[in-house]
């Protein structure tokens, strides 16, 4: 028996080798890795709390690369923002043009639907940037409304984009008439107020009430007739001999434009080339 | 006695976090990976008994597998060290010097022998480690640009921070 202690006390570095050996291959070709008892995985409390002292420091190594990284995923999500809020407003405007009530009378009317891109209303010439231009099919002297009523004309046409007169811009007058009543007058911007206008040149005789409406004449080949345009708000103040002139609050919200579309007139060539021939005859006449 | 077991205690507790935290992120060009905690056995008493170092070994290996989540390869790997470490002592010096009981350094062993003890303490750890490693995928180019690089970048930091104790004592 003391010899058999003896042979384990003389080798015992053998056995204790072996059995931590054994211990270690145990633990090296433990088959699971799913199935490690916690305290021998890093997700024990003193190893994570060792790395989270360390990663407390280190994190702030890669600080910049981390931000470049940011930067560069926000611009990716910024475009992609872009993108998805142009199709988006393509597919707004293809619906307001399919929900739009067009009258029959304006059958030889088309409509470019166009984003406004830039206005000013604070100026006292004010004009309006669409994003549609020669590409689109639009062109000089087309006229310009909202779902409410008239915006302006288009003035100048560049390939993709077109800036319009706004109604808010002495330059522009506007032929109108009050509704149901053939009385016309000439609409001009004060320069005031951006949400009304004056419409002079009322015959006197005209009869009205503060309310009507004030609806586009369709003597020009700009619009078409009957399109609102605002409604009449009080009595002149400037009574001329012949005319007067009524303030106007126009429906058009100049200060939260939108989608907006062009009128195109079909027939715009046909009434300039007809206009063009009745004065050439009338020179004509008055040369005989 | 007790003062080497301090000395000892506060090694482990220094060089296995720092092994875990610092090390283990040092890999250079992808092959070597300074494996330095191995330096508490390295300079482990010559007369302690081979039981002991197989114990404090283990322990020493188990803990950095837990830390870097590689159960059991550092742990067989020191252990073996650690019974080897007095043939390998006993290579480069006699039997006598052993009733000195002194840890192994260059004060004790001398330059040329130390130096020879250590290189071959850390080959024989590297080549353990990437070994074992190999069971998974074997790779023989790999195996050997591991574990020579390793050793050689081992043997540097090891020799290191061996003559900054050393310049303090």
């Amino acid at each position: 028996m003391r010899e058999l202690f003896d042979f384990f006390i003389r080798n015992s570095k053998w056995f204790v080798y072996a059995f931590f050996i054994v211990v270690s291959c145990m633990l090296l070709f433990h088959s699971n890795p799913y199935q490690h008892y916690v305290f021998l995985t890093s997700a024990n409390s003193v190893t994570s709390t060792v790395y989270e002292l360390s990663n407390n420091v280190t994190s702030y190594f890669n600080l910049r690369e981390i931000n470049e990284d940011l930067n560069r995923r926000n611009a990716a999500l910024e475009k992609e923002v872009i993108d998805l809020r142009e199709s988006l407003q393509r597919f707004i405007e293809k619906n307001y043009a399919d929900t739009l009530v067009i009258d029959p009378e304006v059958d030889h009317f088309d409509f470019i639907v166009a984003h406004v891109i830039n206005n000013s209303i604070s100026r006292p010439y004010n004009y309006i940037t669409l994003d549609k231009g020669s590409d689109d099919g639009v062109k000089a002297e087309l006229g310009v409304i909202d779902q409410n009523g008239v915006v302006g004309i288009v003035s100048v046409v560049g390939r993709k984009n077109a800036r319009v007169i706004s109604l808010l811009n002495p330059n522009l007058r506007l032929s109108c008439k009050i509704k149901n009543s053939d009385n016309f007058g000439s609409l001009v911007w004060d320069g005031n107020d951006p949400t009304t206008a004056l419409l002079e040149e009322l015959p006197r005789h005209t009869t009205y009430t503060p309310g009507d409406t004030i609806v586009t004449s369709g003597y020009s080949a700009v619009f078409p007739p009957g399109l609102p345009v605002g409604i009449i708000l009080d009595d002149g103040r400037d009574h001329n001999e012949n005319f007067f002139t009524l303030k106007i609050r126009l429906f058009a919200d100049f200060t939260a434009l939108g989608n907006v579309q062009i009128v195109t007139n079909n027939y715009a060539e046909e009434l300039k080339a007809i206009e063009q021939l009745d004065n050439t005859d009338n020179k004509k006449t008055t040369r005989q | 006695m007790s003062k080497t077991a301090i000395i000892l205690t506060a090694l482990f507790l220094v060089l296995v976090p720092a092994q875990a935290v610092i090390f283990n992120n040092l890999v250079l060009f992808n092959v070597a990976l300074p494996l330095v905690f191995i330096y508490l056995i390295i300079s482990l008493p010559v007369t302690l008994s081979t039981n002991w170092s197989i114990t404090i070994g283990f322990a020493a290996g188990l803990a950095v597998d837990i830390f870097s989540d590689t159960p059991g390869m550092n742990a067989l790997a020191c252990t073996t060290l650690a019974f080897l470490r007095k043939p390998v002592y006993h290579l480069y010096m006699s039997y006598d010097d052993d009733l000195l009981g002194l840890r192994p350094g260059i004060s004790t062993m001398g330059w040329a022998a130390y130096f020879k003890y250590m290189l071959t303490m850390v080959f024989i750890y590297c080549l353990m480690v990437f070994s074992i490693e190999a069971f998974q995928f074997f790779n023989i180019k790999l195996l050997l640009e591991r574990t020579i690089f390793s050793t050689i970048f081992t043997f540097i930091i090891i020799y290191a921070i061996d003559s900054l104790s050393f310049k303090r004592s």
